[in-house]
């Protein structure tokens, strides 16, 4: 789920960038070190909105960085168990498929495939129905119900399902009929 | 054991058990919430009061402190009592866990896939997914012996090896739900207990110190503490609960004369109707306690005689008893890790009541032999049957009990 929230973080700033545009300097920073990023807590940085408060630099002794402490809005992209979204197949493989909801990569292992779909291995390794009316394959998108998280301190990873109700191949790949 | 707050000591004589297994049963009950628990450090003064709290409660007879030489010597003593408030609640939480469990594998929803390499015995989970995969094959490697991982199927059926994918996963099915089928039948009685009980209050026995002044006290006064009202009322100063009224119980076969009830007899007093919810399994309780009351003056030097002499072998019975209740919630213990065994200690454990039976039956139809009023009070009992949890024992009876005696047929 994607949140709007305010962070809070101490930027360190090398003197060669004092000057007329210190602040520019520090807000492009902070957009090229914090973008991208994933942090347990909060999730994926996807992208910062704006800088609310600058606060005083403090001078570190022994070098001449200044640590400004800066606030700012940013969305934040964090996946939840029991959370429902739409990926896009990566990978898939004998013991289930990878797919990724843009930051996050998430598994759905075999086990919760629905019974009737089977592994076809090959050119263009796919599960596909008896009938072979539904097929996963390399960038499907699919429907997924995450359900369990593992949170490290800078990494987010998935598992998820597809056996539920409502849940599977929302379409194919333009290629495949 | 009739008192709330026990000795663990006294809890591992009576059970012939040896205190650290004992001590590690109670720690686990204590976790699962089962039992309070309470550590005090103690002199040997401090036992001696307990002492006499239960001795109070129990026999009501005077029981002096001595006080002799005070050791200053400080043991710390455990105490435990059954946590009533809470018992129910937790084995109605568990139960529905269990089902759960096995709905879940049976549905094969939500459950994350674990995988183990044959050769390093190494596990892992889905979530290491991402660092098992190998762009060489389509399956796991190990990250150690880069051995092909196998998936750990469902925790509760076992694997199935040597069939195709199909009949495996439907064995699997089989098994689950034949597990399921079982677990409802087993526990059928305990639901069936539960439902009986989980209207009424709790039983209030209050902490240990409340509880050991309330029987202390009851003694000289001959009045009741408050909080234990219904615990003491065993000794010769029980007031009549007000929501117990006139129940009384066809219990006969299991207790069978205990110290206590004895010695109570022989003072020819009359014994306090316990309520249904303080009858446990194993415990050595008279008719009277049962709820069959007893015209005391009359029978006073019949049940004398013949309490002395049922003294010795019922003695040994009380143990017994004891050894199935705790042999009871061991089995329901047991019951989380593995439900197949049940059946087969079930068996074993409804066959141990036979044995018994022989003697609660001649202690009853002596009883019988000797006064019309027996008969009667019986016949109400019949009416009411609450029964404390753990009665395997008692159910088992009641149904060869019927065969025998019509008058205690179900009204």
């Amino acid at each position: 789920m994607f949140f709007h929230i305010v962070l809070e973080r101490n930027m360190q700033l090398h003197p060669r960038h004092f000057g007329p545009h210190l602040r520019d300097k520090l807000v492009s920073k902070l957009i090229k070190d914090v973008e991208g990023t994933c942090s347990g807590r909060h999730g994926f940085v996807v992208a910062i909105t704006g800088v609310e408060d600058v606060g005083k630099g403090l001078i570190r002794e022994g070098t001449g960085f200044v640590t400004f402490p800066v606030k700012y809005q940013c969305v934040v992209f964090r996946p939840f168990k029991g959370e429902i979204l739409e990926a896009v197949v990566t990978m898939v493989n004998k013991m289930g498929f990878f797919a990724e909801a843009g930051p996050v990569q998430i598994f759905v292992s075999n086990h919760l495939i629905p019974d009737d779909m089977e592994f076809q291995s090959g050119d263009v390794p796919n599960y596909t129905t008896s009938d072979g009316s539904v097929k996963i394959q390399k960038e499907s998108e699919v429907r997924l119900k995450i359900i369990g998280t593992r949170v490290d301190a800078t990494e987010i990873f998935c598992i998820g399902t597809i056996k539920d109700d409502f849940l599977g191949v929302i379409s194919d790949p333009g290629a495949a009929v | 054991m009739l008192q709330p707050w026990v000795r663990e000591e006294d809890l591992a004589k009576a059970l012939k058990l040896h205190s650290k297994q004992l001590r590690r049963i109670l720690r686990f009950f204590e976790e699962e919430k089962l039992v309070t628990r309470v550590h005090r450090k103690e002199n040997a003064k401090g036992t001696k009061q307990h002492n006499a709290a239960a001795a109070a409660a129990n026999d009501g007879q005077p029981v002096t402190n001595k006080e002799g030489e005070v050791k200053v010597k400080m043991h710390t003593h455990s105490y435990c009592c059954l946590d009533y408030a809470q018992i129910c609640d937790v084995i109605r939480y568990r139960i529905h866990r269990m089902k759960k469990k096995l709905k879940d594998e049976l549905d094969s929803r939500n459950t994350i896939q674990h995988y183990i390499c044959p050769s390093c015995n190494k596990r892992y989970s889905a979530f290491d997914a991402l660092q098992l995969v190998s762009f060489t094959d389509e399956y796991f490697h190990c990250e150690i012996c880069n051995g092909e991982l196998v998936a750990e199927s469902d925790k509760l059926a076992s694997e199935e090896t040597g069939d195709g994918d199909d009949n495996g996963r439907k064995r699997r099915r089989e098994k689950l739900k034949d597990k399921q089928q079982r677990i409802e039948e087993e526990l059928k009685p305990l639901v069936a207990q539960l439902d009986r009980v989980k209207n009424l209050p709790a039983p209030e026995f209050g902490s240990l110190q409340t509880w050991e002044r309330a029987n202390i006290g009851a003694f000289p006064n001959g009045d009741l503490g408050a909080a234990d009202s219904s615990r003491n009322s065993q000794g010769q100063y029980g007031t009549p609960m007000p929501y117990i009224g006139e129940t009384k119980f066809e219990f006969y076969i299991l207790g069978d004369g205990v110290k206590e009830g004895a010695e109570s007899g022989k003072n020819g007093s009359e014994l306090k109707v316990l309520p249904p919810w303080m009858i446990k399994d194993g415990m050595n309780l008279t008719k009277e306690q049962r709820g069959e009351t007893s015209n005391a003056s009359k029978f006073d030097e019949n049940s004398e005689v013949k309490d002395d002499k049922k003294q010795d072998s019922k003695d040994d019975q009380s143990i017994q008893e004891e050894y199935i209740k705790a042999y009871y919630e061991a089995l329901k213990k047991k019951h989380d890790e593995a439900s197949n065994k049940v059946k087969t200690e079930g068996d074993i454990h409804i066959s141990d009541p036979q044995s018994e039976r022989q003697l609660g039956k001649k202690y009853k139809r002596e009883d019988e032999d000797e006064g019309i009023e027996w008969e009667e009070q019986q016949h109400t009992g019949n009416t009411t049957e609450t029964y404390k949890l753990a009665d395997l024992n008692a159910e088992a009876q009641e149904s060869g009990d019927d065969e025998d005696d019509n008058e205690w047929e179900d009204g």
